[in-house]
């Protein structure tokens, strides 16, 4: 396998008549076997560590200063709260909360932002949260096509919203 | 006359194109190689549908581990060697409380200004640090800044 001959092999019967130009002819036999298996090993290796797929990410911008505020009509707000087992709930303006599964989040985010264009949309994730609900939150923001949204803290108030959702 | 000579079915196969293509192979896994370098804190990122890449130079990047803790880390080595001293610059990330990751995303910012803000969080991190991390970046002005995810399948 891959073993690489000298030349004159076949015509040292030809030009082969004096004996001191056939010392000179030394057969030259290099095994490439082990440098072969070698190369194949490595490419393998290559081969096998080698990734493509990069990471993806997902721009965010965020108003540079809180006190930097907007004043948003209330029927136009939309709430998307996360409490810290993963739940979701939504209300518009001051409306009590409503319950929501994540996988609905979508749909409806869609349809409220055709019946409202003007519609806010603000993310509140509790501080238990894991930092995945955020990521998926938004993430179906994105695919809602929802463009005028914004993250906030969750204070008590939001909080004491969830419970009372929770509680009826 | 001798016997007609049974030819005898050459065995003997040319391997030589085939080493060259598994040569060229190897030179080309070779160069596109790149080592993953280590991190200080092992991440499991979450998935997202976000069609943007990764940007690979001019990054900062602010990791949020499973337990919450913060590391901050820049690409190049150079400013590495600024921001966290000659003897840690060939570490990727370092640990970095609230106040020193503050002082660093400033430190960063003004040696290079086109460092793009990278915020790598675990899939179970809790969101409390998260948001901290979130907040100081609204503070230091910045406000455009990159999650990085995972592509989800489907």
């Amino acid at each position: 396998m891959g073993a690489v001959d000298s030349a004159g092999e076949s015509k040292s019967h030809a030009r082969g008549q004096k004996k001191h130009k056939k010392k000179r002819r030394l057969r030259i036999r290099i095994d490439m076997t082990p440098m072969v298996d070698v190369a194949f090993l490595l490419l393998t290796f290559f081969m096998l560590t080698t990734y493509f797929s990069k990471p993806q990410t997902m721009e965010l911008n965020l108003p540079p200063d809180e006190k930097s505020q907007v004043e948003v009509a209330e029927s136009n707000l939309l709430t998307i709260r996360v409490a810290q087992d993963g739940e979701v709930f939504w209300n518009v303006g001051t409306d009590p909360a409503n319950r929501i599964e994540m996988k609905e989040l979508r749909k409806f985010l869609k349809d409220k932002s055709k019946e409202n264009p003007k519609l806010i949309t603000l993310l509140k994730i509790h501080r238990e949260g894991k930092y995945e609900m955020l990521v998926k939150a938004m993430d179906e923001v994105a695919l809602a096509k929802v463009e005028r949204f914004s993250l906030a803290q969750m204070n008590l108030y939001d909080e004491r919203q969830i419970q009372k959702a929770r509680g009826s | 006359m001798p016997k007609i000579k049974k030819k005898r079915l050459g065995y003997a196969l040319d391997m030589t194109p085939m080493v060259d293509v598994a040569m060229l192979l190897l030179t080309f896994f070779m160069m596109t190689t790149q080592f993953r370098p280590e991190e200080a804190t092992a991440i499991e990122m979450p998935s997202s549908h976000a069609p943007y890449k990764m940007p690979e130079t001019n990054i900062m990047t602010v990791t949020v581990n499973k337990i919450g803790d913060i590391y901050f880390g820049v690409d190049a080595q150079s400013l590495r060697a600024q921001l966290f001293g000659e003897a840690n610059k060939l570490k990727s990330n370092m640990q970095v409380t609230p106040d020193q990751l503050r002082q660093l995303l400033v430190q960063a910012r003004i040696s290079n200004p086109k460092l793009v803000t990278l915020v790598k969080g675990d899939k179970t991190a809790p969101y409390g640090p998260v948001e901290d991390v979130l907040n100081i970046l609204r503070q230091v002005k910045i406000t455009r800044f990159n999650l990085v995810t995972e592509l989800e399948k489907n």
